[in-house]
Parts: C-alpha cells; structure tokens; sequence
C-alpha cells in the first residue's frame, strides 16, 4: 500500500512538471484525472458555501461563514472524514437573487464540490429552485419559508424549522400564555414576511380570530412613524411580527418605544438576532421571540456557544448556528455513505435519524424538512432567556 | 377620535425632519450641477461617508463627540477635494456622461471600501443631546426625536448662512459668479478651477453633515445612502434642478408627502411616493417648482 502511494506521488509530480511549462508538452496519456477510485481517499472534500459578503445581507453573511468555518476546522482537527479533510468554497452571494443563483451556478461548475450550504433569505432560495432541481446537488438553506421544501425540490435540506412552526409556536403562545385577544400582524413585504403573515392570519382563521391589522413594510425602512400610528389605532393588545432584517428590527423597536406603543411583542427569529439588538438596547427590553437557536437550547448549542465566543468574541446566533449544524450533518452523511456521488449524499442525509445538532434533533423527512421545534424566549436586559420549547407539527 | 391630530402632527414632524435630510443632500446635488453641469449620483453616498467619519472618531477612537464632530466635518472637506480631484478634475473637458458615470463608480467604490473597512453590521452612533431615557420628549400625544429637532434646527441655520456666504461674501460671489458664467468669470481673473473644487468641497460637506445627523437615526451602513441619495436628486428634479431654493422646497415637500401617503395610504408604498411626485412633474412641468428647464440641460 505505501509502495503505491509513493508510486502515485512521483506520477502526480512528474505529470505536473509536464503540465506546468506553458502546457507546451502532451500531458502524460495515462494521467489520471479526477480519480474516483482508491487514490481519491486523499483528496479534500469540497463544499460549497454561497455566503454574502457584499450587500444588504453582508452582515448575517458574515456569521454563516463563521459558522460552517469553525464546524470545518473541527471536524478537520478531529481527523476529518475517513482521512479525508474538509474544504469550504466560498461565493459571493452580493445578498441579491441574481447573485446567490450565479454564485450557484459556478460553484456547481466544480464537479468535486458534494454539497452547496445556501443563503438564508427565502426570497433568494426560491429564486435558486430551479437550478438546484436541475443540478441534482444536495443544497442547505437556513431559509424557513414554508414552500420551499414543499416544491418538489428533493435536492434541499433545511436546517431550521419553517415558519408553519414558527407561525405555530408564536400564536400559541400570545393565545395561550399571553392571553392576547386583539392581534396585529407587522410583516416585511419580501418572500419571507409575506409568508409568514399568511401562515400566522390561516392559523388564527383556524382558532375563529381575525388579526385586527395586518401591516406591511418594506425592508430597509427608515421610519416607521406610520405604521406605528397605524398598529396604535389598530388598538392591538399583542403584535406578532415577521420582520426579515435585523437592524429595521432595531430602528423599529427604538421608534415603538419613543412613540409609546407599548403591546406584547411576539416576533420571528430575527428579534433576537445580535445586530438588532446591539442597535435597539433597551428598546428591545421584554420582548419575546421564537428561537430555533438558543444558546441552553442542549447541551451542544452550550459547547458551541462557548467555542463560538472564544473564537469570534461574539455570541453565535442562528445564522452561525445553523450552518455549523449543516457541516456537521454533511460530515456524518459522509461517513455513512460509501461515496461522495450526489445521489448517495442525499440517500445518507435522508437517512439520519435523531442527530443531535446545536439548532436541536434532526430527522430529515422526504420534503428536506430537518426539525421541529422552536424555542420561546424573552430578551431580559440583553440576556436572552429560555421561556419554554415548544415541539411542534410540520404540515 | 382625539388621535386625529397628534397623529397627523406626528407624520408631519417625521417628514419635515426626514426632508431637512433630503434638502441638504439636494442642495449639495444642486450646487455641484450649477458649478459643473453635472450631477453627482455619488452625493448620497456622502451622507454614508460622513456617518462612518463620525462613528470612526466618536465611537471607535472615543473623541468627545463635539471635536469628533468638527473633525469628522474636516474629513468631509478633503473628501470633497479629493473628490474632485479624483473624479471631476481629470474629465472636466469631456461631456457630462463620462463625469456622471464617474460619479456613479465612485459611489460603488465609498460603498465597497467602507464594507471592507468597517464590515457589515450596522453600527451605532450617540445622539447629540443624550438627556432623559428616550432622547425625546412627549407633547400633546406627539413625541418630539432630539435628533429630529436638531436636523430642522440645522438645516433652517445652513439655507441662512449659505444664503448669506453666497450673497455677500466675495468667495460665495465668485462661487456664483463661476456657476453662472465660466468663461465670463475667467475673462475676469477668478480662478475657476479653484471656485469649482471649493464648490465640491462645500457639496461634499454638507452631505457628511447629513450623514452626520442621520446616524444617530439611521444606523450606519455602507448601503445607509443609496435611497437617501436617489430621493434627494427626486428633491432636486421636483424644486427645479439648479436651484437652491428648490431644492430645500423639493427635500422637504417629498419627506412630508412620503410621510403622509405612508400614513393615509399605504407603508408598503412609502418609497414610492417621491418617485410618484416626480414622474408627475417630470409629465406636467419638467422645470420644477423654481424653474429651470432640465429638458434643455440633462
């Protein structure tokens, strides 16, 4: 065996030597490329990574790659797969659909690359539909609206629960927990707002309560004086709200807060984010939000947590999480499956069954759907609090 | 109902407010193009300059806000110069699309340089009057932003001293003077390459001063500029492109009217507004409301 290693060393050596010089000289007949047979064991597994890195999504951007580089450095530091390491490609995503889908396209060009982690915002995962249907590659998305893996895509997983379960979980607990009887729905106008919106006014409709306002914004509002007046005459006792960006979240709470609307606030994931919090200080004070990242969400996202803080001096929020989670899912499909093909990738994800991840338990349905749980939490002084786990339904 | 006014009052302070931004930002549109002929699509970006200048120095270095204010101003002016420099100078010559398009890479180049200097989260900057919990006060069921109040403040005091620099002071009437008439102010001895960069400098300026009185407001982001900058050159075209007074009109009529129209109308449309407001005067009277013909210029 080590004969042949050395042996495949000087073949390697010399071919480049042949190839280096102005590719003048013909390439050795027998060289082998991209060998998909014993001597591939040495290879790096490649993943592709479609991260924003310019653009309005440059800053969540900045945490997925946090994320899935520190989830590679461990694995990597452990040994990697089978011997094998691994490697993240990244491409700009320029927070646009365009953008996110030409950074697939390229990244797909790469016939070693086995997986490709997404971008989070829905409106950009289903503006990649098409082509990840097409590719026949296995693609990751923290993107929680409903529908994307409800579009016969067999090629996307998710690694956050959708916002049927997000939407669940917040009406449940301004009903039940909060008591509200008088709700208003604020809602950013793009894919994910608008769904989740929808997904909040069916679950009412089903419980017999028609919101008393439904209020729509769009992403990188300045001032909200107007929907604020809006949702005061609205004469709501509880908010649920479905905002994409963290720092409107951030000019919004500092807004509701001087002008007095002072309801219960029910808000998406985003509510808790570290941008928005970081801009709105106390504004955000005695809020509530899902979660499907909590920090003593188990006692994984605990050791993360730690990890993440010495690393970056920050603490992780979902975006970091869930890619972290999708490297580490990815890795054991690996070691389960006898090669990197697509298909055998995607057979070894469908069959993980009760993987413990930062985010929570992952079980991969047939639609791409991976978890079903959100966290309530409360943000008490900038600490943000467990209240309670929900365990949810995901159709 | 009793919340009638206190609403519409409160719509109105946010407008009026949010168009003393546009204004300054337009009059620094508007004084280029009178100096130039061109028009700088890189002023909204200014604004976020300006913004990332005061939080470097108050918030990064940990200036006292007063001297990271003034010095943030000074920073603004050599931006401005090399600005020109950069940007007009070297194309001066040519028609105004080169300059223009000029303009437009510059912006792209403030926007990346900025991204890749500060990163992508937004940062924030303290207000000027930090008193009280909520950096306001409650009146009649209104509540009155510090931050709003000192921007009208500002933007009322700059439209009166500017009006006096350039009515009474020799620079501001060799600045005029080059605006209306080059080769005429040439014939006459002013240096006109220097009026024009003193033109830049001033325009550039007074758009890091808007930055800087947003920031508090807006947060600071590389991208904070782009639909401020879009709106205010709306601003300019509405008052009458080239004129001063029609761009302080113009700033503050389409943040009051986007204001209300997202109060009475719809949120969801805000934005659309000022750009309704100018397809409508750009159909029945191109010249704006002070107006210059822009059929003839642009």
């Amino acid at each position: 065996m080590k004969k042949c290693k050395s042996l495949f060393c000087i073949f390697l050596a010399l071919s480049l030597i042949l190839l280096l010089p102005g590719c003048s000289a013909p390439s050795a007949p027998s060289a082998p490329s991209a060998p998909d047979t014993g001597d591939a064991e040495k290879a790096d597994i490649k993943i592709g990574h479609v991260v924003h890195m310019t653009g309005a999504s440059a800053e969540a951007g900045g945490y997925e790659k946090n994320g899935a580089d520190l989830a590679v450095e461990e694995i990597n530091a452990a040994g990697g797969i089978n011997g094998r390491k691994l490697v993240l490609v990244e491409e700009d995503g320029k927070s646009t659909n365009p953008g996110v889908v030409a950074a697939f396209q390229k990244l797909i060009e790469d016939k070693d690359i086995v997986s490709v982690i997404g971008p989070s915002p829905s409106t950009q995962v289903s503006a990649m539909l098409p082509t990840i249907s097409a590719s026949k590659i296995p693609v990751f998305t923290g993107g929680t609206n409903y529908g994307l893996t409800h579009s016969n895509c067999e090629w996307l997983f998710r690694f956050r629960p959708h916002d049927g379960m997000s939407a669940q979980a917040m009406v449940q607990f301004a009903l039940e927990d909060l008591k509200a009887t008088k709700i208003a729905i604020l809602h950013a106008t793009d894919a994910f707002g608008k769904g989740g919106a929808e997904l909040l006014q069916e679950l009412l409709k089903g419980k017999g309560i028609t919101p008393v306002l439904v209020q729509g914004y769009n992403n990188d509002e300045k001032d909200y004086t107007a929907v604020i007046t809006n949702l005061k005459q609205s004469g709501a006792d509880c908010m649920l709200s479905y905002m994409t960006m963290s720092p409107d979240e951030g000019i919004f709470a500092k807004q509701r807060k001087q002008q007095g609307l002072n309801i219960n606030w029910v808000g998406s994931s985003s509510i808790m984010a570290v941008a928005g919090r970081k801009l709105a200080g106390d504004a955000l004070y005695g809020t509530y939000g899902v979660a499907d990242f909590h920090i003593d969400g188990n006692e994984k996202s605990k050791k993360y947590s730690e990890t993440y803080k010495a690393k970056y001096g920050l603490d992780p929020d979902f975006y970091s999480a869930w890619c972290y989670d999708s490297v580490y899912v990815l890795a054991e499909a690996l070691k389960n499956s006898p090669d990197t093909k697509p298909e055998t990738v995607q057979a070894a994800l469908r069959n993980i069954k009760n993987f413990e991840g930062v985010e929570g338990v992952y079980n991969f349905d047939n639609n791409g759907d991976g978890l079903d749980q959100y966290h309530i939490v409360t943000n008490d002084n900038d600490v943000i609090k467990m209240v309670k786990t929900l365990k949810l339904t995901r159709d | 109902m009793s919340q009638i006014l206190p609403i519409l009052g409160q719509n109105l302070f946010s407008g009026l407010a949010i168009g003393g931004v546009y204004a300054l930002v337009a009059l620094g549109i508007v004084l280029i193009y009178r100096s130039t002929g061109v028009t700088n699509f890189a002023q909204g970006d200014m604004v976020m300059l300006g913004a990332f200048a005061l939080f470097a120095l108050s918030e990064k270095l940990e200036i006292p806000y007063g001297i990271a204010f003034f010095l943030a101003l000074i920073i603004m002016g050599l931006v401005g110069y090399v600005f020109q420099l950069g940007v007009y100078y070297p194309l001066r010559n040519r028609t105004y699309l080169p300059i223009i398009i000029a303009t437009i890479g510059a912006g792209i180049i403030f926007q990346n340089g900025m991204l890749y200097i500060f990163g992508s989260v937004p940062q924030k900057v303290r207000s000027i009057i930090n008193v009280g919990g909520t950096g306001g006060l409650t009146f009649a069921g209104m509540f009155f932003d510090y931050q709003y109040i000192v921007i009208l403040c500002v933007t009322i005091l700059l439209v009166i001293v500017q009006n006096l620099f350039f009515e009474y002071s020799t620079l501001g009437k060799k600045m005029q003077a080059t605006a209306q008439d080059k080769d005429m102010a040439q014939l006459l001895g002013i240096p006109v390459a220097l009026m024009i960069a003193f033109t830049f400098i001033y325009s550039t300026l007074l758009g890091g001063l808007s930055g800087m009185l947003v920031a508090p407001i807006f947060f600071v982001t590389n991208r904070m500029g782009v639909t401020l900058g879009l709106k205010a050159f709306a601003a300019s075209i509405c008052g009458g492109f080239g004129d001063v007074r029609g761009a302080i009109i113009g700033g503050i009529s389409i943040g009051i009217i986007e204001a209300l129209g997202a109060a009475y109308i719809s949120p969801v449309y805000k934005d659309a507004f000022p750009f309704l407001l100018l397809l409508i005067f750009l159909l029945f009277r191109p010249q704006g409301i002070f107006g210059e013909k822009v059929a003839e210029k642009a």
